[in-house]
């Protein structure tokens, strides 16, 4: 409980479980609340569920089973009555019945039938609580399942763009001693780094470097897949502080020696957009939001 | 003044928490009176199997005589009359039977009290829901004064306490939740007594990390002291915590300090120790980050009040009135009702020090000012003051019912009867 204040001299333990309570409220996916997974469990499985596997409707066909019926039998519930003259009456005949059969087994077997339907009673909310804590706990491992795949997508499309930036890259520091090279060596002294503003392609034989880039992420733009509220002009993007993914963008202190600074090199540290906390160090994202498509 | 003590079992070894709260209070008392303690010869509470000599004894200082029990506790029959009287309307003879069958019977003791009820000025009887505390207190009649120890449980709706309560000279409670829920069992506000408790030997000085050392415990951990059992609700301990431990960050484990009736789980992250001896125990309390009190039916809990002392917070189950009444007016403990709640009260204890801190003073403050021994010691000695300048009651128990009246089945299942008892916290 970072987020929880507490003063010195003045706890409120009621308030802390308000707070506490409160908590466990706002949090969704992993953390559902019991109360919460009960309700998925008993109405909505098939939604986390194959329903060939596991049906939502077990419980209710469970309950419908009934326990055995119980019943109290000693050893004089044979010769029982609510009559006085007839308990007396049967007393009073029991040893002539004793003489023809045994009753005493008649009891005593009856006795045991009842003892264990009793035990066979007392073991039928075990089976239901059993049976409803495995439906439970299903359940929640399908919320869990379902959130690391989630989680997983997250980090491999988080991945995949690192891989293309760190393409992209390579491919731009090869161009680096050529470009030198046809430098007039006035201005290689005087500044290095105006050199890739403006600096020709050596492969497109003139083009520039700056608008070979205009030109790629305008064509990115096009692509499946693109981070949603990517501005239409890399230099608008930069000044409105958009730090959508920049494939030939500074990704780090030496990196941005070589290239124009932007304002996106001020920004703030990032939120991971999903969980709100601090994203972890991205290292080169220059202040970086690049948050992948998947995690927004 | 002339004091007995009445308990069920007593020795130096008995750590259950009114055994241990009877030492506490005969060896307290016998600074300021002839005190005597009478009790049976058995050690185990569940079997009262006579393990103990029968006769006089002294421990620590205080004269103890010691008296047989006639049979040990047939679990089968006692289970089938308690489900007879707590789930079935019943009679008074029924609750009798019940009452034999749990223990422990020792009509000698009954008859000693008997025999020596002019003798001695007051008798206090410690656990009301033992046969030595329901017809010792009738042996004693006018006399008696009564630790009731009473936990929410069937027993308390049973028909055959209330007349005892009434007649108590004193009831020396442990928890205003306590009070109140005796006072609607009895039918009656008119319960003399005050909210006691008990106090504790915790020493001055503790050594965390000689703990450490010893039991090679590394890192934060929690803490469970007492008996490991179902009643106390450690199962539902075991699942919380390994739950908590596979979602929760953090690297908590579990230390389990008491003699275990459970299967243990395998966990790298639960310990359990064992038996430990006092001084052990407190250090490893010192140690922990917080105590976990898992038990639905205390009637104070003394182990939690230890480790208010140590300055250590509680995290207590929340559908315990006493734990959860007790953590609110001390504002020294969080507690649970849902695995939720125990996770995220847990982690918040253990990741902010400083409410860990603030709770564990506060906690300190609460034992100084209504459970340090001048305290409990001061209630006690002004009760029993109290009742020398009375007298004797002028007024006797309620008879029991005649023969045919004890054997009519008209009385309601203990768990309707428990049902109709206000629960919650007393915060009043």
């Amino acid at each position: 409980m970072s987020d929880s204040s507490v003063r010195a001299d003045s706890v409120d333990v009621e308030q802390i479980m308000r707070q506490i309570r409160s908590r466990i409220r706002d949090k969704r996916g992993v953390d559902y609340t019991e109360d919460q997974i009960r309700e998925l469990a008993n109405a909505k499985l098939e939604r986390f569920l194959d329903p060939n596997g596991v049906r939502s409707g077990l419980f209710e066909e469970f309950r419908r089973q009934p326990p055995p019926a119980t019943y109290a039998f000693e050893d004089t519930t044979l010769f029982d009555s609510d009559k006085p003259l007839i308990r007396f009456f049967r007393k009073l005949l029991r040893p002539l019945l004793k003489l023809m059969f045994n009753p005493n087994v008649l009891s005593s077997t009856l006795h045991n039938q009842a003892e264990f339907n009793d035990y066979v009673k007392g073991l039928h909310p075990l089976y239901f609580e059993l049976m409803h804590n495995l439906v439970l706990e299903t359940t929640r491992l399908a919320i869990e399942v379902k959130n690391l795949k989630m989680r997983v997508e997250s980090v491999q499309s988080r991945l995949e763009f690192n891989e293309r930036r760190s393409r992209a890259l390579e491919g731009v520091v090869q161009y680096k001693p050529e470009a030198l090279q046809r430098q007039p060596p006035a201005a290689r002294d005087n500044d290095p780094r105006t050199e890739p503003q403006g600096g020709t392609d050596p492969v497109t034989g003139g083009e520039s470097l700056r608008t070979r880039r205009r030109r790629r992420r305008r064509g990115r733009r096009g692509q499946p897949g693109q981070a949603p509220g990517a501005a239409p002009d890399a230099s608008a993007s930069t000044a409105a502080g958009d730090e959508g993914p920049d494939d030939d963008g500074p990704d780090n202190g030496e990196a941005a020696a070589d290239w124009q600074p932007g304002p996106a090199v001020e920004a703030g540290p990032a939120r991971d957009t999903a969980s709100g906390s601090p994203a972890p160090d991205r290292g080169d994202d220059s202040g970086g939001g690049s948050a992948p498509p998947d995690s927004q | 003044m002339k004091v007995a003590i009445v308990v069920q079992r007593y020795g130096a070894e008995m750590n259950g928490g009114a055994e241990l709260h009877a030492r506490y209070i005969a060896e307290r008392l016998a600074r300021h009176h002839d005190i005597r303690v009478f009790t049976t010869c058995a050690r185990d509470y569940v079997t009262w199997a006579n393990e103990l000599p029968a006769g006089p004894d002294d421990v620590n200082g205080v004269a103890v005589e010691r008296f047989p029990v006639v049979h040990e506790r047939d679990t089968r029959t006692f289970g089938r009359l308690s489900d007879r009287v707590f789930e079935h309307v019943h009679s008074i003879a029924d609750e009798l039977k019940w009452l034999d069958a749990e223990g422990p019977t020792s009509p000698s003791l009954r008859r000693h009290l008997e025999s020596v009820r002019d003798r001695f000025d007051v008798f206090i009887f410690f656990s009301y829901r033992y046969w030595h505390a329901y017809h010792g207190m009738r042996a004693t009649d006018r006399k008696a004064m009564l630790v009731p120890t009473a936990e929410r449980d069937p027993a308390i709706g049973l028909s055959l306490f209330p007349p005892v309560f009434r007649a108590a000279r004193a009831i020396m409670f442990n928890s205003f939740e306590e009070r109140a829920m005796i006072r609607h069992a009895a039918g009656t506000d008119d319960l003399r007594g005050a909210v006691v408790g008990v106090g504790s030997d915790v020493p001055e000085t503790t050594d965390a990390n000689r703990f450490r050392q010893e039991f090679g415990i590394n890192g934060p951990f929690a803490i469970y002291v007492g008996r490991i059992d179902e009643n106390k609700g450690c199962p539902e301990l075991f699942q919380n915590f390994q739950a908590y431990a596979a979602r929760m960050r953090g690297q908590l484990q579990l230390v389990l300090i008491g003699k275990t009736l459970l299967p243990i789980p395998k966990h790298p992250r639960i310990h359990h120790l064992g038996f430990l001896t006092d001084r052990q125990k407190f250090d490893a309390m010192a140690a922990a980050a917080v105590l976990i009190m898992p038990s639905y039916f205390e009637s104070l809990s003394m182990v939690a009040l230890e480790a208010w002392a140590l300055g250590k917070p509680v995290l207590a189950n929340g559908r315990c009135d006493v734990l959860k009444g007790q953590a609110i007016r001390s504002n020294a403990g969080l507690y649970y009702e849902s695995y939720g709640e125990f996770a995220e009260a847990l982690d918040a204890i253990v990741s902010t020090p400083s409410l860990a801190q603030t709770l564990g003073r506060n906690g300190a403050a609460y034992f100084t000012r209504h459970y340090a021994w001048p305290v409990i010691e001061r209630k006690y000695l002004e009760t029993l003051d109290r009742i020398a300048r009375e007298g004797p009651a002028s007024r006797p128990m309620d008879p029991l019912p005649g023969f045919f009246a004890r054997r009519r089945s008209e009385l309601p299942a203990a768990r309707n009867v428990l049902s109709r008892i206000p629960s919650g916290p007393s915060l009043s």
